[in-house]
């Protein structure tokens, strides 16, 4: 276990070098620079080609890609090549407002995708099934912009329980909840319909399993079947994809972000991106591979906790 | 009967008893069989779009059967306008007919939504199956690259395929299905854990089954369900990152339809002209459900342990 | 399926808990007289004196009152803007639309466009606006300064009496291109100080002032900093904490989320009738609009498009306000590119081509055609429909004469061009209605959509032989020299900049009108040249896009509403609600 462990955090080494190498070329490859992004149409040619220069922009590319592993390795992330502030702190910032959304968003998905899916695979081809599946269909197509709207209209403008936009003060518990609810309602529906269809799935294929049959005809009750031994066989996929979810999210999370107005990590990359913010692009893409080979591990330790069978 | 003559009786017979099984466990399954004519429908139409149902862009006019509008006409003037007899779903932002570009519009998004799932679903079995049973360095490297793919969201992937590769459909299908496979490796990767861990995989092994063998005949046809009901959910998805894709010049470019650019478009008059993204919303939601019934029923068929 | 109930109803607790966690306190209007001190500059015996005035003024003012008396609420509106987030607040720096309105609130400048009504100057941190004097051929222009203008505190530095020193070290820092994006305004400028309340700035090439108080306005350079926070803190530090002297200051900035500004207590025109606004950065429009629907927002940027208008002006309590400056859309054409090197293939276009059509993309009231470069509608020196017409420019729509010019080319079947757009409404909608039109004529168009950043680089690296550019320039020497003068010819001029079609027929004239002392006779010579371009058909004016934002009427901005350069309806120490 412990050599296990150790093997994993020694191969995030190259992992992150892979990941930071391709977004940092890449994003040099592409049209456009901060210079001309943060000067605006109207700057005259001499003061972009100046602002480049200070930017060190015009260094060549190799030193600049050493003079970011440099700083990377001493821990410093660096200033936006737009506004000019620290990028960690930036990141302290927005990072709560991500991770409160994530965590809150898995946790709605995942209390209601897992009984749901439980369910309508128990009572597989019956109406409740149908109904289920076609309501979680209906949760995969609509976009979470869409949805995000449509949970506006009705909880914000409609019922006016909880405020439409905005990220709401952290400092303050209630206004942070009450802000926090409508975006973590909408992508925990969205995420609800996959976890909902792949439980079903899981469960299907493990109710059918013989060790099933024999705890039925040990004549244990059926709650003991389907939870203690039915659901702890079909986990596995479930954790697997509630990792997936919980990874996609920080970074995927823009659409839903965007709609409420949130401060988060996915919409500093996405505007780092287009503002052509290269140090804040590298910078958020290391706290993000961070996040996702955390993720990994943690869901990959899980699974031999609820499959006992799975050694690592 | 001599154990000879059920020797030579008995394989033909389960042959022809499982293949009747299949059909028998489809046909059953009315809701499968209802997405496979969903699917088959959507399919027809955006195969033959361009030469049945849409008055085509150049030239040809062929009489159209579903669409009477030529999806890239523009009437100005009746931009926005709400959906009425003339025109089934309204007009556009540009005016022009949704229901013509939702018609010709189903080429594209169907293309992206089954060939990105493709790519990324075959990607990330393979990657996550040989992970999962080989287990050591196999292991550990490949998951470690389904790390670094996962690292990338859908915008950051399509700028890198753009940069590497150029503009074009079918660069963005590839692209879409990169960023798609890491989920199908991972769910791959822990379902072979867990079925890898079964006693019929030690026994296969025990009898000496070579590791393609059980890797084929053992562990894939029971982690296949899975795979299934995953591409069935990420056909949406798919249809609807084209959009994301599109806007920063990887794949289609406008006037020419597709249902994630056509929401997307739509998204800035909501309040004006729902209609604008509404239909091609439904038209995602009526191919995923087609797609998820069949993938269901199909799931049904794979599963082993339903034939038992 | 009972454990399933009961965390569906935990659940539901939990949201209603959440809804539950907003007070729902009672409001209570009051009228309260305030006091405010005024500081007003009057002239006694020819010495000008400070005097501070009383005022008062009646507020409305909302009280929230609650079973525990809370304190009183300052009164802050709530604005929001479809920017992503922050770019720069240092005003000379300062491009992006976002960026533009926060250092219009914090800055002043020597002389500024009356609030609201961007066609008028009158004096800001100057005391009137000077008439200029002829030394040894050299333009000299004394400007006064107010007394008594504070320089907000900040961490570094307490308050202070702005003086000709900030100034001159302003506008130095506005003609450096290490500190200023607008260095190019100000080649060929002296600034000297007199004394501490008199500035002198000598032109070597005298010019007009229709020309020169741009440079000195409330406008990209021609904003004043204040020189001591600003060496204090530094250039970087500078761009999130700026110092100035205007109505409100920098309170704090969340990044992606708003930045705060309070009012300037010690502002020399009267204490702001508002204590804050925040400046939330939403760029999503239906967001914007259920926000302020919710009447969680009190301003909001609205939606370029004519139904949007009419829609939300029917919403109770919500108005609606379109106005000017109009930036500006035009297609320039590539003049060295086959088959538009041929005057009569650019021609054949420009018939092919119908402004209502693309007009009918927005709509009315939002955007309006436009005949000439230079849009006549806010800035002298452009041309207006009845002129074009009369000089036979106007190249109204006409399919049959555009085939025959065609025709007469040698392309009687079209030909086909590539363009990139950017993925923007406002350059997307004009790109794909010039496709659909030009269609008609054989012409086939294919576009290429890129993000915003993209498109900016590229067309300036000569890829595009139609660019459609959608730009607002103060005054109709900018336009022309930047679009149409030799020197600015993309990649190869002299300055590259924006000059796509490559032209180099109006050099002469642009620079004729440039140092032309007398208005008419300048904008005589600004006709001239755009009749030139009409005739060359280097470009197709197609039309101006106007801001359109939405408020809730209990928002009164204080001034009349007809064009603002700062793009945003412009909140000033006027701006008031009036609940």
């Amino acid at each position: 276990m412990l050599k296990y462990l150790a093997t994993r955090l020694a191969l995030t080494i190259p992992t992150f070098l892979a990941v930071l190498t391709l977004v940092f070329f890449v994003v040099r490859v592409i049209p456009g620079d901060p210079a001309t992004a943060a000067l605006g149409d109207y700057a005259s040619q001499e003061a972009v080609e100046a602002l480049r220069e200070r930017m060190g922009l015009n260094e060549p590319l190799y030193m600049q890609y050493f003079q970011f592993l440099g700083d990377l390795a001493r821990g410093d992330l660096g200033k936006s090549m737009i506004t000019g502030k620290e990028i960690s702190g930036m990141v302290k910032q927005v990072l709560p407002y991500t991770l409160e959304l994530t965590l809150s968003a898995i946790i709605v998905g995942a209390l209601l995708g897992i009984p749901i899916g439980i369910h309508t695979a128990r009572n597989s081809n019956t109406l409740v099934d149908y109904i289920g599946r076609i309501t979680s269909l209906a949760g995969l197509s609509v976009p979470a912009f869409y949805l995000g709207i449509l949970v506006m209209l009705l909880f914000a403008i409609k019922l006016k329980w909880f405020p439409a936009v905005g990220g709401g003060d952290l400092s303050d518990w209630k206004s942070n909840l009450s802000h926090l609810a409508l975006p973590s309602l909408t992508l925990g529906l969205i995420m609800t319909a996959s976890v909902t269809r792949l439980t079903r799935s899981a469960m299907l294929n493990v109710l059918n399993e013989d060790f099933i049959r024999t705890a039925r005809a040990k004549g244990l009750s059926e709650r003991v079947v389907v939870f203690r031994h039915a659901l702890r066989a079909a986990l596995v996929p479930i954790v697997s994809i509630i990792g997936i979810w919980a990874a996609n999210l920080i970074a995927d999370s823009v659409l839903t972000e965007t709609v409420f107005a949130r401060p988060g990590l996915g919409k500093m990359l996405v505007g780092a991106i287009m503002q052509r913010d290269y140090t804040a692009l590298q910078s958020v893409m290391v706290i993000y591979t961070g996040f996702v080979v955390i993720i990994n591990l943690l869901t990959d330790l899980v699974y031999s906790l609820v499959d006992p069978r799975i050694t690592h | 009967m001599s154990s000879k003559s059920l020797g030579v009786v008995e394989p033909t017979f389960r042959l022809r008893s499982q293949k009747q099984r299949v059909i028998h466990t489809f046909l059953r399954n009315r809701t499968a069989i209802l997405g496979l004519i969903l699917t088959a429908i959507i399919l027809l139409i955006a195969f033959f779009a361009d030469n049945w149902f849409v008055a085509l862009p150049q030239g040809k006019e062929p009489t159209p059967l579903l669409a009477h509008y030529n999806p890239l006409l523009q009437d100005t003037r009746n931009r926005l306008s709400p959906p009425d007899e003339d025109h089934l779903m309204g007009l556009d932002s540009y005016g022009r007919d949704i229901w013509s570009r939702i018609v010709y519009g189903a080429r594209v998004s169907l293309l992206v939504g089954v060939s990105s799932v493709a790519i990324g679903g075959t990607l990330g079995l393979i990657m996550g199956l040989l992970a999962g049973y080989l287990g050591g360095l196999v292991e550990n490297t490949l998951m470690r690259v389904v790390d670094i793919l996962m690292a990338f969201p859908s915008l950051i992937m399509g700028l890198m395929v753009l940069a590497v590769l150029g503009s074009g459909l079918f660069n963005m299908i590839l692209a879409i299905g990169i960023v798609l496979s890491p989920t199908f490796a991972r769910v791959a990767h822990s379902a072979t854990l867990s079925v890898k861990a079964n006693e019929f995989v030690e026994a296969a092994r025990a009898i000496g089954a070579s590791r393609m063998r059980i890797m084929r005949v053992h562990l894939l046809p029971n982690i296949l369900g899975e795979m299934v009901v995953l591409a069935s959910i990420w056909i949406a998805t798919a249809i609807r990152v084209e959009a994301n894709l599109s806007f920063i010049g990887l794949g289609v470019s406008p006037p020419t339809p597709a249902w994630g650019s056509m929401i997307r478009d739509g998204t800035s008059h909501l309040f004006d002209a729902p209609w604008e993204s509404l239909y091609p919303g439904l038209a995602i939601l009526i191919t995923v459900l087609a797609f998820n019934l069949l993938g269901d029923g199909l799931r049904d068929i794979l599963d082993p342990r339903l034939q038992r | 399926m009972k454990r399933f109930v009961i965390i569906a109803t935990l659940l539901a607790t939990v949201l209603i808990l959440g809804a539950c966690a907003q007070p729902t306190p009672e409001v209570v209007e009051k009228e309260v007289i305030v006091t405010q001190i005024v500081k007003e500059t009057v002239i006694v015996e020819g010495t000008p004196q400070v005097v501070e005035k009383k005022v008062e003024v009646t507020k409305i003012i909302k009280e929230v009152v609650t079973a525990t008396p809370v304190p009183k609420e300052p009164v802050v509106l709530r604005y929001a803007d479809k920017a992503a987030d922050l770019g720069t607040m240092d005003p000379h720096f300062a491009a992006a639309t976002n960026d533009r309105n926060l250092v219009d609130m914090i800055f002043n400048a020597l002389v500024r466009y009356k609030p609201g009504d961007g066609t008028q100057f009158e004096p800001d941190l100057a005391e009137e606006i000077p008439e200029p004097v002829i030394v040894d051929g050299k333009q000299v222009w004394t400007f006064n300064l107010r007394r008594g203008v504070m320089c907000h505190p900040s961490e570094q530095v307490p308050a202070y009496e702005l003086t000709a020193d900030d100034v001159v070290f302003s506008l130095k820092k506005s003609a450096n291109p290490d500190t200023s994006a607008y260095a190019g305004d100000y080649n060929g400028m002296t600034v000297e100080k007199v004394d501490d309340y008199t500035v002198k700035i000598t032109m070597e090439q005298p010019i007009s002032p229709v020309l020169f108080l741009p440079k000195v306005a409330d406008y990209a350079g021609g904003f004043i900093i204040c020189q001591k926070p600003y060496e204090a803190m530094g250039a970087e530090e500078f761009k999130t904490h700026p110092v100035g002297t205007g109505p409100f200051m920098f309170d704090s900035y969340s990044p992606q989320e708003k930045v705060v500004l309070k009012a300037n207590d010690n502002y020399f025109r009267g204490r702001p009738l508002l204590d804050a606004v925040e400046y939330r950065f939403m760029p999503e429009l239906n967001s914007r609009e259920l926000g302020l629907r919710s009447g969680e927002l009190d301003v909001i940027n609205g939606a370029a498009e004519g139904q949007w208008v009419r829609r939300m002006n029917q919403e109770d309590g919500i108005r609606v306000d379109v106005y000017g400056v109009g930036e500006v859309a035009t297609i320039h054409f590539n003049l060295t590119v086959p088959p538009l090197d041929d005057v009569r293939v650019r021609k054949a276009i420009a018939y092919a081509l119908d402004r209502d059509e693309f007009l009918a993309l927005f709509g009315e009231p939002v955007a309006a055609n436009v005949y000439s470069a230079v849009p006549a509608q806010f800035l002298p020196g452009g041309l207006t429909k009845k002129e074009v017409d009369e000089l036979g420019l106007e190249y109204p729509l006409d399919l049959d004469k555009a085939k025959a010019l065609l025709a007469e080319a040698g392309y009687p079947d079209g030909f086909s061009l590539e363009v990139v757009s950017s993925e923007r409404e406002s350059y997307l909608k004009n790109y794909q209605s010039m496709q659909a039109q030009l269609a008609k004529v054989g012409i086939d168009i294919k576009i290429n959509t890129v993000d915003h950043s993209s498109m900016h680089k590229l067309i300036r690296q000569d890829v595009n032989p139609i660019v459609i550019y959608v730009a607002w320039r103060p005054n109709a020497d900018v336009y022309l020299t930047r679009f149409y003068h030799s020197d600015s010819i993309v990649v190869t001029g002299a300055k590259p900049d924006t000059n796509f079609s490559h032209y180099t027929g109006i050099d002469d004239l642009i620079e004729q009108a440039r140092v032309e002392l007398d208005p008419d006779k300048q904008i005589e010579l600004w006709k001239q040249a755009q009749i030139k371009l009409l005739e060359d058909m280097v470009s197709y004016p197609l039309q101006y896009q106007n801001q359109v934002t939405a408020r809730r009427d209990y928002v009164d901005y204080g001034h009349e509403l007809k064009s603002v350069l700062a793009l945003y309806p412009q909140i000033t120490e006027n701006t008031r609600i009036v609940k």
